[in-house]
């Protein structure tokens, strides 16, 4: 009995249902099938990450597909079946080269590297882009000024020191969330929910003060 | 922690946005094929899984994430399309 049922395993040809790819994944695993996702992983990677990569794609994707399709036979038990089987295993292997290259971008960065911030060496210059045609009147410059201060005092005031970081390296960093969080000791959800808090606290301190964020970003756009 | 202008209107703009139920990169990346899917149907995934959508709007790794993955599942659903 048992030796027929091997027999039918082996004899299930792509393209797999759901059921099928989860059967033919769990243990003891066929090595078709795996040759199978594998392939197919290769073939949707491509168009996925060729405009994040500047060395050569092809050897890059089949090692983001080597690594994406061991991290699927790992996780095959976590497969709900609320899409279809190689949506949820094409978003695993994305996830595994995006976090790749992420860390490559940000090798030689650390948390030392966030002690600074646009505003360190001039004391409350005010800096921006949008002047490119037109100087600010003193008026504005001086709203300007206080609205930076007013938002920094909250940050320093309100936030931890924790937030503090995560929030300069990704606004005035530009760094990625994955990144920021392996420089926490932390990981993405986590670092999400931190920031979230820390939006939540500014948002309620503005509405404790009477400040409309629109009004303020009116105030300060006007020139 | 210094500002400038730039960032104190980008963390206005966040801010002005933040809502309680937002989710986390954790939940949007466990409904993430689901929002594919839809997209890829035609329909609008953004009506069908608004916080998903929402998440999307704000969390930049997320969304590369989510373009990647559409990239790669059109490839699929029609692997005689050149796409390179």
């Amino acid at each position: 009995m048992l030796n027929w049922f091997k027999k039918k395993k082996s004899e299930i040809k792509p393209p797999f249902t759901n059921e099928q790819w989860v059967e033919l994944l769990s243990d003891p695993v066929n090595e078709r099938a795996v040759d199978e996702l594998r392939r197919l992983l290769i073939q949707g990677l491509k168009p996925a990450l060729y405009k994040y990569v500047d060395r050569e794609l092809d050897q890059f994707v089949k090692d983001v597909a080597q690594d994406g399709t061991l991290k699927i036979l790992d996780n095959i038990e976590t497969f709900r079946g609320e899409s279809k089987f190689m949506t949820w295993a094409m978003k695993i292997a994305v996830r595994e080269g995006l976090t790749e290259l992420r860390r490559k971008r940000w090798d030689d960065i650390s948390i030392e590297d966030l002690k600074g911030g646009p505003g360190d060496e001039k004391d409350h210059e005010v800096y921006s882009d949008t002047f490119a045609s037109s100087d600010p009147s003193p008026e504005q410059t001086t709203a300007q000024k206080m609205a930076i201060e007013k938002i920094e005092k909250m940050i320093d005031e309100l936030l931890t020191e924790r937030q503090q970081t995560a929030m300069k390296a990704l606004l005035i960093h530009n760094l990625s969330t994955t990144v920021v969080a392996e420089m926490l000791g932390t990981n993405r959800n986590n670092l999400y929910k931190l920031l979230h808090d820390a939006r939540k606290k500014l948002k309620n301190e503005l509405e404790v003060q009477g400040i409309d964020p629109d009004d303020l970003l009116r105030e300060i756009s006007e020139s | 922690m210094k500002l400038n202008l730039d960032i104190v209107k980008k963390l206005l703009k966040a801010v002005k946005a933040t809502r309680d139920d937002e989710i986390s990169c954790g939940e949007c990346y466990e409904q993430i094929e689901q929002f594919a899917e839809i997209e890829l149907t035609g329909k609008s995934a953004a009506e069908a899984m608004p916080l998903v959508e929402d998440h999307l709007n704000r969390c930049n790794d997320c969304r590369e994430e989510y373009e990647a993955l559409l990239e790669g599942l059109k490839k699929l659903g029609d692997p005689d399309k050149n796409i390179i």
